[in-house]
């Protein structure tokens, strides 16, 4: 069975107003994967690898747990682990880190609160 | 990555932790071959592992008898000990020569202290070597590498998807047990499947749709205050049925054995210590290596090709005055073929090596008083086979036996009778530090 690794209880105070960015950076070498953000009436916003992504407004996040996603799978043979980070409008909010003997082909799932400041 | 001294201190509790990443090959660091550690002349191109050591057993002592000695050999790519982000494209398809430069340097040692100089003394030896390499993909690897990470992406959107819904729904308590999950995610799985699966025929999506259905029916109750190994379950007959392990598996094993060109380059030397002082060192012997080699298309995908050319230059000073009745040639040209055949643990090495050995001799001295040389020229062969098994994927056995190439010691013993234990490692990992991660 393929691993899941969880970050619970994760909060970013946000305006209503303000529009949130999810940034994914890889940080280890030959990373392949995808991260995908539960917000059906933005059609689920996904980050191809590294990148950057509008989730939507904290209105728009409010009041429920928002799911951030992600699928991926080291292929360097060089590579004994797998390391990204996710920030929220330049925040840090989640660095992930594990062996590939331990998984090579995790899925890594923050939930995510957007309370007010 | 960032530890490696600590590695090395650590290494017999290493190689029982790590992880299985790539298989090695026989030994062929440059440093152990210009020590005559390592008889072969063609160097493989070097294995994925950041570090390598081989303990040898093939060496002479004094009374110029086999023996069993401490020889070491380690060889170190600097590049992987830390991370650089790159993303897989870049690291498979780097965009100048003086990347792939970088990225494939790596540094070899080898010591002992059994080297035998002409009157049989024993000194200590040291080998110094580098080597990196290029690869240049054919086009046919190209397309293949983009068509991969094509379908694995689109399964990464697939299973994502499937995924999200799911842990939505029990997270923001959406379903209130098993039957409504199940209600709701087997609408879900037909509607992503439709647009994200790359089966084409609805027997299939109606096959793979039937499998998750009737898998997830004998799931447990879904219990909402605790929904993790439910949910897991539900991932793993989603992924079991979308057969999402295959594509990485079969793109891995691709990676492997990728077609094209590689060229190998190598450079050697080895110090020496005649009289067992740090202060007093000479420089005996360098060597050159440029080793291309092909990687045949799939159904010759067991087969590759190996060429060498290989220049040594001896220094006259010291085997002058260290092997004082024997001939030794300055500049030295071996080229040659070897085959490898590679199946599952079993491999097959034959090389076959041409020699030619060339020296200038002082020949006296003219009416005028002026110096004359003669040159002297000879040609020599070598061929060995090896036969090496994988024991495990960082351990691998070889036995080498054939016929070298004259040594300058004894020249009539040419036997090459070489048994192997190659270990490799890979780096260091870094601590857990996410106090959040479960």
């Amino acid at each position: 069975m393929r691993k899941t690794y969880r970050y619970r209880d994760l909060s970013y105070p946000v305006e209503d107003s303000t529009e949130v960015f999810l940034t994914v950076t890889y940080i280890s070498d030959g990373n392949l994967g995808k991260t995908l953000v539960y917000q059906p009436h933005l059609g689920n916003p996904e980050i191809e690898n590294s990148g950057t992504v509008s989730i939507g407004t904290g209105a728009q996040l409010r009041g429920r747990i928002t799911i951030c996603l992600t699928e991926i799978a080291n292929l360097n043979p060089n590579e004994d682990e797998i390391s990204l980070s996710f920030s929220l409008n330049d925040t840090p909010l989640v660095a992930h880190h594990n062996d590939k003997s331990e998984e090579n082909n995790p899925t890594i799932v923050l939930f995510i609160r957007f309370p007010k400041p | 990555m960032k530890r490696i001294a600590v590695l090395f201190c650590c290494l017999p509790f290493t190689l029982i932790a790590q992880e299985v990443l790539e298989p090695l090959t026989t030994p062929s660091a440059p440093a152990a071959t210009i020590l005559e550690l390592q008889p072969k002349v063609i160097l493989q191109p070097k294995s994925y592992q950041t570090l390598e050591t081989a303990l040898y057993s093939n060496f002479l002592n004094e009374t110029n008898e086999a023996v069993i000695p401490a020889n070491f050999a380690l060889e170190f790519t600097p590049y992987w000990t830390t991370n650089h982000g790159l993303s897989l494209m870049d690291y498979l398809y780097p965009e100048t020569l003086a990347d792939q430069l970088l990225r494939n340097s790596s540094f070899s040692l080898a010591s002992t202290q059994s080297f035998v100089l002409g009157d049989s003394t024993t000194t200590n030896g040291i080998g110094f070597g580098y080597r990196t390499s290029f690869f240049f993909p054919n086009t046919a690897d190209k397309e293949t590498t983009r068509a991969a990470i094509e379908a694995i992406q689109k399964d990464n959107t697939l299973k994502g998807r499937i995924q999200l819904e799911a842990f939505d729904i029990t997270e923001n308590r959406k379903v209130a047990n098993k039957s409504e999950f199940l209600l709701w995610m087997d609408a879900v799985v037909i509607r992503e499947l439709k647009i994200y699966s790359s089966l084409t025929s609805d027997n299939d999506l109606k096959a793979i749709l039937e499998n998750i259905t009737k898998e997830s029916r004998l799931l447990p109750e879904l219990d909402l205050e605790h929904p993790d190994p439910f949910i897991d379950q539900y991932k793993e007959i989603v992924d079991n049925a979308v057969k999402t392990k295959l594509l990485l598996s079969n793109f891995e094993s691709y990676l492997k054995n990728r077609q094209g060109l590689t060229i190998d380059v190598a450079l050697a030397s080895l110090l020496v210590f005649p009289t067992n002082s740090f202060e007093f060192s000479y420089l005996p012997k360098n060597a050159i290596w440029l080793t291309p080699s092909y990687r045949f298309s799939r159904t010759l995908d067991f087969l590759q090709v190996l060429g060498v050319l290989r220049y040594e230059w001896y220094l006259d000073e010291f085997y002058d005055r260290y092997f004082p009745n024997t001939f030794t040639y300055q500049h030295t040209w071996d080229y040659g073929l070897s085959a490898v055949s590679e199946f599952k643990r079993l491999s097959l090495q034959f090389e076959l090596v041409g020699r030619q050995r060339s020296a200038t001799i002082p020949a006296g001295f003219d009416a005028m008083g002026n110096a004359l040389f003669r040159k002297e020229k000879d040609n020599d062969l070598q061929y060995a086979g090896t036969i090496a098994y994988q024991l495990t994927d960082k351990i691998v056995l070889s036995y080498t036996l054939g016929s070298r190439f004259e040594t300058i010691l004894n020249p009539s013993e040419t036997l090459i009778s070489l048994l192997c234990l190659n270990f490799g490692f890979g780096g260091p990992n870094m601590s857990d530090l996410e106090l959040l991660k479960e």
